[in-house]
């Protein structure tokens, strides 16, 4: 049986209503020096319980799917070693899928991601590490395939990653052989290329041709140089014959992206020169 | 209501938060997974006035608004709103039937991500037409689905007749 309505009738009730609407605008309309306090101390109150269970969560998921592989690799290594010509290839073969963390050496702090089920939740992700693991704000949070994108706020254990997909992304970009520059940008949400990067700037007379890898160019001190960012798929457009636009497909989809690598030192000097593109070539040679 | 069905009803909805942060991320594709938290304040909606309603949406929404910077305020906005009409649907419109209650989860969940979705401000074009038209409704579907095997399950704890219709 539906209830009535005038039962329910309040003004007490009419008058909160309003009141939640009027602070929900409130909330969108703060700036971010305040904003950003806010919903950090409800990430440190409230929410901790909970992420702290997400985190949880996600750990044993990967536990599982972790232990199906040792699994897979333990029997694999067992029948191998019955083959001892074919001992020093196996061997290779488990080098070989050693993650990208070896390969960069340090500096860098694991992290899993806490997926929310908003629509705008690929624009800005929730990782589990935080101050305490040495993340800072301005970080690069990269996975084995290339750049997720950038810390923008850092609590105790968790930090707010803003993805290149937010319409606010900038990076700046080259192409692998370093002869081409730019500024790699998100496309934007009109029309059927959605969720595709676009390489500005790029000289009239500079073709770069499909299937061009493009990195972070280093420059601006806020990501390594030779993070993979995509690959060239076309021209996006043309400025009045002085500089082209470039289509690239994303070499990593964040919503994909179940965890992460957070970039928490500098690496500018020694060997590699702050180059960290070695490592990102390893990934892509894994069987 | 018994002081001890008031009990029931807090564990339900509080197991169903517990989901959302614990079970849902290993339900695959974020867009499409049921939404635990969700469904718990349209449950609260359905014997609550829609002032409480209202004002446990908006601090659900906050809560979600502090997972989620890239859109704060709107998710406040999206519960508030859904709260308060889910309650007023209830009161005005709806008997207490499963299948119509499916529709309320369904039509809660796709205009909680229609208003999330307009004023964040974030999502435009081609991409808004995907979220309402494709990813909505999916995520919509499931939590409708899980809403009703709840109701189902608990009908008594939630004091709610399904065969009045």
């Amino acid at each position: 049986m539906a209830l009535g309505a005038d039962r329910y009738a309040s003004r007490a009730g009419t008058l909160l209503f309003v009141a939640c609407v009027a602070l929900s605008f409130a909330a969108m309309s703060l700036p971010d020096r305040v904003r950003d306090p806010l919903a950090r101390l409800l990430r440190q109150t409230v929410l901790a319980p909970l992420l702290a269970l997400q985190e949880q969560s996600q750990l044993l998921a990967a536990s599982l799917s972790r232990y199906e592989t040792v699994v897979a690799e333990r029997d694999s290594a067992a029948l191998s070693a019955t083959f001892l010509p074919e001992l020093r290839s196996e061997n290779a073969r488990l080098r070989a899928l050693l993650g990208l963390g070896q390969r960069l050496g340090g500096g860098y702090a694991a992290a899993e991601v806490l997926h929310q089920s908003t629509p705008t939740s690929a624009l800005g992700l929730v990782v589990s590490a935080g101050r305490r693991q040495g993340v800072r704000p301005l970080n690069g949070v990269v996975s084995p395939e290339g750049l997720v994108g950038i810390v923008s706020a850092v609590d105790d254990r968790t930090s707010v990653v803003v993805t290149w997909a937010y319409p606010e992304f900038r990076a700046s970009a080259m192409a692998a052989d370093g002869s081409v520059y730019g500024i790699v940008a998100p496309h934007g949400t009109e029309g059927p290329r959605t969720w595709l990067l676009e390489l500005r700037g790029v000289p009239y007379r500079q073709l770069v041709p499909n299937g061009t890898l493009i990195l972070t160019s280093g420059l601006g001190g806020v990501f390594p140089r030779g993070i993979p960012l995509g690959t060239v798929v076309g021209v996006a457009g043309e400025a009045a014959g002085w500089e082209r636009t470039y289509l690239l497909r994303p070499a990593v989809h964040p919503a994909g992206v179940s965890h992460v690598m957070i970039l928490t030192a500098p690496r500018s000097g020694g060997g590699g020169g702050g180059d960290v593109r070695s490592a990102f070539e390893s990934a892509g040679e894994r069987p | 209501m018994r002081r001890s069905d008031k009990y029931r009803f807090l564990v339900i909805l509080a197991g169903l938060v517990v989901l959302q942060f614990s079970v849902r991320p290993r339900l695959g594709d974020d867009r499409i997974a049921p939404d635990f938290m969700l469904l718990a304040l349209l449950i609260y909606t359905i014997r609550a006035q829609p002032g409480r309603s209202a004002g446990a949406g908006f601090l659900v929404g906050l809560l979600r608004d502090a997972l989620t910077p890239a859109s704060f305020g709107s998710g406040a906005l999206a519960h508030t709103v859904v709260g308060y009409l889910s309650a007023w649907s209830k009161a005005v419109f709806f008997a207490e039937n499963l299948f119509v209650n499916g529709c309320l989860f369904f039509a809660g969940t796709w205009l909680r991500n229609l208003i999330v979705a307009v004023f964040s401000g974030k999502v435009k074009g081609g991409m808004l037409g995907w979220e309402l038209l494709v990813w909505s409704p999916i995520q919509s579907l499931t939590t409708a689905l899980v809403g009703v095997v709840v109701l189902w399950m608990f009908r008594r704890e939630l004091a709610i007749r399904l065969g009045d219709a």
